[in-house]
């Protein structure tokens, strides 16, 4: 049950991360990805992984704080196309993660494929370079959990990786085009 | 670490040092020293990283970093390419190591080839592309720099993960992308309304004779695709940045050099692209004689579009003329004699 509730917490984070547009609710959807995340790589690989994975969500989230379109502007006008994916990525990740796969693990392969799918969902549908960078943390995470899916116990560096990724992508501050 | 892959590190890093030595590009030489040096750093790092996922990450960040650096391009269009192939690649993984059905092998296999062309821009996931970024900044980094490593690492980690039945249905797929390329690139070289186009849809049909080459799972299939990645690094990819100086001359012209430029491109006799067709063309009718069949018409496309890119480097001069005798020279030699780089690669 810890695993399935990890995965839905997760899952939420994303959601928001989707959803959001404004630096606080990009940060709570890293966050709370992040600590999802963190609470399923304990279950698969031990508390260094999940301290790598949660802190990874925890500074990509205080990066956020600091940069990006001010307030939450979590659901604006115009984002139930999102809201839709959200839900509909959840139900097929949940019939792929407990019914179409077998074996231990299934809370830890819904999770990683519903961020998996939200996060790229989330950098192609956006031009602001905050939600692009946040969505690309949150992929990075997702990777490092995905790495144990399917019962392979994944090496610790998948972790790591995954952590020092997302916090750094996190940090970069916004650039625009030049012209050609 | 795999020869195969190494020696394809040292084709990237040639590439690097050309376009250092023996060309004038406008970027500065310390910033494309910087840009250059950090990807191949990257591609280094692919090919040293013990396992698939760590790659993916490495991946990841290559493409942050060069949707970084700046360009013509917005950050958003230099960062998707990238997030789809390696989201792609890892959900592949994931179900591919996954308990269920053999359904979730083949959709594996299907995830694995379109993340690989993802990763470097091929059809259908071509990049965005503006003919006047730099280099370093352009989808051309992918295609004609980080790709060919890349492209190694990943089909030989792909066989370590896939059975046979998914394995073969990945060959497969590879050598539908790898028609699908041929044909595209190969028409839309010759027909592009401008040169920089041409140019880049060029890479895409070498690309496909590179695919059909992994995508054939024999020896020659594999020999084949090395020596296409050897002409793509060190025989378009060179000539593109000769290409570029010479571009705003705006006049082609029909010089012997242009000719021969052109002989090289297209993969004429004595040039290493002929050796990798022929290698090719054996290795198809090994397996499945009329792949053969489709790949020799393939084949006759390049023709057209490498006399219009030939044309387009107009007459090198001073340390260009040196870089193009060299890149031509180079190639004739694994043309004539392509033995020493693939016992070296222990193909």
């Amino acid at each position: 049950m810890i695993e399935i509730g990890a995965g839905i917490v997760a899952w939420a984070g994303a959601s928001l991360v989707v959803l959001g547009d404004g630096r606080r609710g990009l940060a709570l959807g890293v966050a709370i990805a992040g600590l999802g995340l963190g609470a399923l790589a304990w279950l698969d690989a031990g508390p260094a992984a999940a301290a790598a994975v949660a802190a990874g969500g925890m500074v990509a989230a205080a990066a956020r704080l600091l940069n990006g379109q001010p307030g939450w502007r979590v659901m604006p006008a115009g984002s139930t196309p999102r809201l839709v994916l959200c839900v509909t990525v959840a139900l097929v990740g949940l019939w792929i993660g407990f019914a179409v796969t077998t074996g231990p693990g299934g809370g830890t392969r819904f999770a990683a494929l519903t961020l998996l799918v939200l996060a790229p969902a989330r950098i192609l549908w956006s031009e602001d370079p905050a939600a692009l960078l946040t969505a690309t943390g949150v992929l990075a995470l997702a990777m490092g959990v995905a790495a144990a899916a399917g019962g392979v116990t994944a090496d610790i560096w998948a972790y790591v990786a995954a952590g020092l990724l997302a916090s750094a992508v996190a940090w970069l501050p916004p650039r625009t085009p030049r012209a050609a | 670490m795999p020869p195969e892959e190494i020696e394809v590190l040292v084709f990237v890093a040639a590439a690097l040092i050309f376009a250092l030595v023996l060309t004038a590009p406008a970027t500065p030489p310390r910033a494309m020293l910087l840009r250059g040096g950090v990807g191949l750093a990257g591609a280094a790092a692919v090919v040293t990283v013990p396992t698939f996922e760590l790659a993916l990450f490495v991946v990841l960040a290559l493409g942050v970093l060069q949707a970084y650096i700046g360009g013509a391009r917005s950050f958003a269009l230099r960062l998707r390419p990238v997030a789809t192939a390696v989201a792609m690649i890892a959900i592949a993984l994931l179900l591919v190591r996954a308990q269920g059905p053999e359904v979730l092998d083949r959709l594996a296999a299907a995830g694995l080839a379109a993340g690989l062309a993802a990763a470097v821009g091929l059809l259908p996931f071509i990049h965005v592309f503006e003919a006047d970024e730099d280099v370093a900044s352009s989808p051309l980094a992918w295609l004609g720099y980080l790709g060919p490593v890349l492209a190694v690492v990943f089909v030989a980690r792909t066989q370590g993960v896939l059975d046979g039945a998914a394995w073969a249905a990945f060959g497969a797929i590879l050598i539908g992308l790898g028609v699908l390329n041929v044909a595209w690139g190969g028409v839309a070289a010759w027909l592009a309304t401008d040169d920089a186009a041409a140019w880049r849809y060029s890479f895409i049909a070498d690309w496909g004779l590179a695919l059909c080459g992994f995508g054939l799972t024999v020896a020659d299939g594999r020999r084949a695709t090395l020596v296409v990645l050897f002409g793509i690094a060190v025989c378009r990819l060179p000539l593109y940045l000769v290409w570029r100086q010479a571009k705003p001359q705006k006049s082609p012209t029909d010089r012997p050099v242009n000719l021969v430029v052109a002989a090289a491109l297209a993969g004429s006799a004595p040039f290493a692209g002929f050796a990798a067709r022929i290698l090719l063309l054996r290795g198809a009718t090994q397996l499945f004689w009329p792949i053969a069949l489709v790949l020799a018409l393939g084949m006759l496309l390049w023709l057209p579009g490498s006399l219009r890119l030939g044309r387009s480097v107009g007459v090198p001069r001073g340390r260009q003329a040196f870089g193009v005798a060299v890149v031509l020279v180079l190639n004739a030699v694994v043309g004539l004699y392509p033995l020493p780089l693939l016992a070296a690669a222990h193909l």
